[in-house]
């Protein structure tokens, strides 16, 4: 599904150059449900940025559904997003201005489907989050472990081969956090394959296969035992840039 | 193609974009009517003279002291500027048309003490002014060397034998009636004949109503003033300004000023020198306003970028390709823009109903008015471009940068 080999990233500004990622090599399997740990700054939203095609990697190769997806133009690197890739984010950045039937939309739109097959794929991901009767509130009408599944069904509207999520439970408490983790487990459970970046290692333990990253590698890859917490080791005090 | 989506963001952060839309709408309101009227004195200003002012030098003469002889002045002045190289005719007058001075009278068509008078804006030329002016005689003919009265003529103070009239005058005087053979009279009753029928001519004053009533008489203008209409070939006009000052001073120049030696169009340009200022302040106030109005787009749609940064990112993770961000933004412009004229429109029309009703100013031409809305969505798609591209340019990672 996903082969990831020597991948290194470097973030250059006038002053410095940041080795976010330093040869790392991974591969997801279809249907796997992988969780990404590691202490702030160690690479993991790099990583996810450019599993996701947000960013593009300095050197190494990547294989996207057996397709080298590394030198796509722009257009086509936002087709893959469309069609193939469901985001999450951690501050669910859901559009304030649209309620969240639209929200829901947005991606389909892009996508060209008709509004006939928009609107049942919106009514199906609305429902399968628990969300159909909120349908026409604003994002800022829910709590926050409401938007996160408007923000899912969102990434699940279009049927995508696979989801990421960059701490999907950092802005939650942990009882939202559990909902929403219940809900991704779920949904890789109906075939989708999910890697998820978390800080939370209780949250990390469901996932099929633990990822350690330490300063951009893999520290350890771990099949359902994982580690102890590296997230919880005294953080670097490094910022990630906006 | 997401209209209804753009139309409740911009309800949800309506401010701004109500802020611009109303700018427009009293742009365009402004615009049009300013761009009307700044049209309608341009072609005041346009109108077409029926002399042919390019190629036209006037000066004046004013004789003084005991020795200045004012018949023999012109005589000897006449024949000196008529033998110049590139002068094509010269005739004496007694004033310039399109000055802003002259003189004017009433003339009847009957003996009849009651009859009604038309006014006339009268000349008094010798039988070369119809080639010294370029205008065309369409009927009759021109005076003839011997009709002209000279100043020390003893019958100076009656009324010449023969008129010529222009066109727009003849109906006034005899409306549908052939004024060519007519008697006109003056108000002692004596006549003239009219003898010939100018096609087109403007008389002293632009803004007169009856600008183109004009009379002239085959007399020379008695002294000590008079002035001379050269028509120079074209091309020449420049060039004999000075060679006119200089023959004119060679001849006489102990009895004698010579002044005002200078272009037609010079005279005419001081005559319209208001309808000038007011047409290029309003062209001028357009300008700026658009000018602002540009601004005003370009700043609020500077805004919603910065402000929307990490939408703009979010939308581009989730599949927007560059060309649907730039679409959003010039269709959420293009909308604003739109209401902005709608409520634009209904002000134009009003603001013209009301000037039209308070200053007798002419009904809106409605061409001006879809000019104006082409422009203002022209104005809008231009302003609105490079923020757009700019929104295009928000890198997708933004959406997992920026918190
Ligand atoms: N756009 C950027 N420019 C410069 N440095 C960056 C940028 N993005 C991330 N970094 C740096 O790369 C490293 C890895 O960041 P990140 O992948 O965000 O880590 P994590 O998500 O594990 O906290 C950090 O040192 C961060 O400061
Ligand atoms: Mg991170």
């Amino acid at each position: 599904m996903l082969e990831m080999n020597d991948i290194s990233r470097v973030y250059r500004t006038d002053l410095v150059e940041t080795h976010a990622l330093r040869g790392l090599s991974l591969s997801v399997e279809a249907g796997e449900f992988v969780a990404v740990t590691g202490p702030s700054g160690s690479g993991k939203t790099t990583f996810l940025n450019i599993a996701g095609l947000l960013e593009t990697a300095t050197s190494g190769s990547y294989m996207l559904d057996g397709k080298d997806v590394s030198k796509l133009s722009d257009n086509e690197r936002s087709r893959i997003r469309n069609e193939k890739i469901g985001f999450i984010f951690q501050s669910f950045n859901l559009i304030p201005d649209l309620n969240i039937f639209d929200n829901v939309d947005v991606p389909l739109r892009y996508r060209g489907f008709n509004g006939n097959e928009r609107r049942e794929r919106i009514e199906r991901a609305l429902e399968q989050v628990g969300l159909a009767s909120r349908m026409r509130h604003l994002p800022s009408q829910l709590s926050g472990g409401q938007q996160q599944r408007a923000a899912i069904a969102r990434a699940l509207a279009g049927d995508p081969a696979f989801l990421l999520a960059d701490e999907p439970t950092g802005n939650l408490d942990s009882l939202m956090a559990r909902q929403v983790m219940d809900l991704l487990e779920q949904i890789n459970q109906n075939g989708t394959t999910i890697v998820m970046v978390t800080h939370d290692p209780e949250l990390a333990r469901r996932a099929h296969r633990n990822v350690q990253l330490l300063d951009g590698k893999i520290a350890t890859s771990n099949p359902f035992t994982p580690q102890a917490d590296v997230a919880d080791i005294a953080e670097p005090a490094m910022q990630p840039v906006a | 193609m997401e209209i209804r989506p753009i139309l409740s963001a911009m309800w949800r952060n309506r401010t701004g974009s109500v802020l611009v839309a109303v700018q427009i709408a009293l742009t365009l309101a402004i615009v049009v009517n300013c761009m009307f009227m700044a049209k309608s004195r341009i072609e005041f200003i346009a109108r077409p003279s029926g002399m042919d002012i390019e190629n036209i030098i006037t000066a004046q003469s004013l004789g003084f002291g005991s020795d200045y002889r004012h018949d023999e002045t012109i005589d000897a002045d006449l024949r000196a500027l008529r033998a110049l190289p590139g002068v094509i005719a010269v005739t004496p007058a007694s004033g310039i048309p399109m000055s802003g001075s002259g003189s004017a009278t009433g003339y009847k068509t009957s003996m009849d003490e009651d009859a009604p008078r038309e006014t006339a804006n009268y000349y008094r030329f010798d039988e070369h002014a119809e080639q010294a002016l370029g205008v065309k005689i369409i009927e009759g003919r021109g005076f003839t060397e011997l009709e002209v009265r000279r100043a020390d003529d003893e019958n100076y103070d009656r009324m010449p034998p023969q008129v010529i009239i222009t066109k727009a005058y003849a109906e006034r005087l005899f409306g549908d009636e052939p004024a060519l053979g007519q008697l006109i009279y003056d108000g002692l009753n004596e006549s003239a004949e009219v003898v010939g029928i100018i096609e087109h001519q403007y008389g002293a004053w632009v803004h007169w109503s009856s600008f183109d009533n004009v009379m002239w008489f085959p007399q020379r203008q008695e002294g000590p003033s008079i002035r001379y209409i050269i028509r120079a070939e074209p091309g020449q006009r420049d060039a004999l300004i000075p060679v006119v000052e200089q023959t004119m001073q060679e001849l006489n120049s102990s009895s004698r000023l010579v002044r005002n030696v200078r272009t037609m169009e010079e005279t005419v340009a001081t005559s319209y020198e208001g309808d000038f200022a007011i047409a290029s302040t309003l062209i001028v106030a357009i300008i700026l306003l658009f000018v602002i109005t540009g601004l005003g787009i370009v700043g609020l749609a500077s805004f919603t970028v910065r402000q929307r940064t990490k939408q703009i990112g979010t939308r581009r993770a989730i599949g927007a390709r560059k060309r649907d961000i730039i679409r959003y933004f010039l269709t959420e412009n293009w909308l604003m823009t739109t209401i902005g004229i709608v409520i634009g429109t209904v002000l134009t029309i009003s603001l013209n109903y009301a000037l039209a009703t308070a200053f007798e100013i002419e009904r809106l031409n409605y061409v001006y008015l879809v000019i104006g809305m082409g422009m203002l969505w022209l104005l809008g798609f231009v302003a609105v471009a490079e923020p757009a591209r700019r929104a295009s340019n928000v890198s997708p990672a933004v959406a997992t940068r920026t918190v």
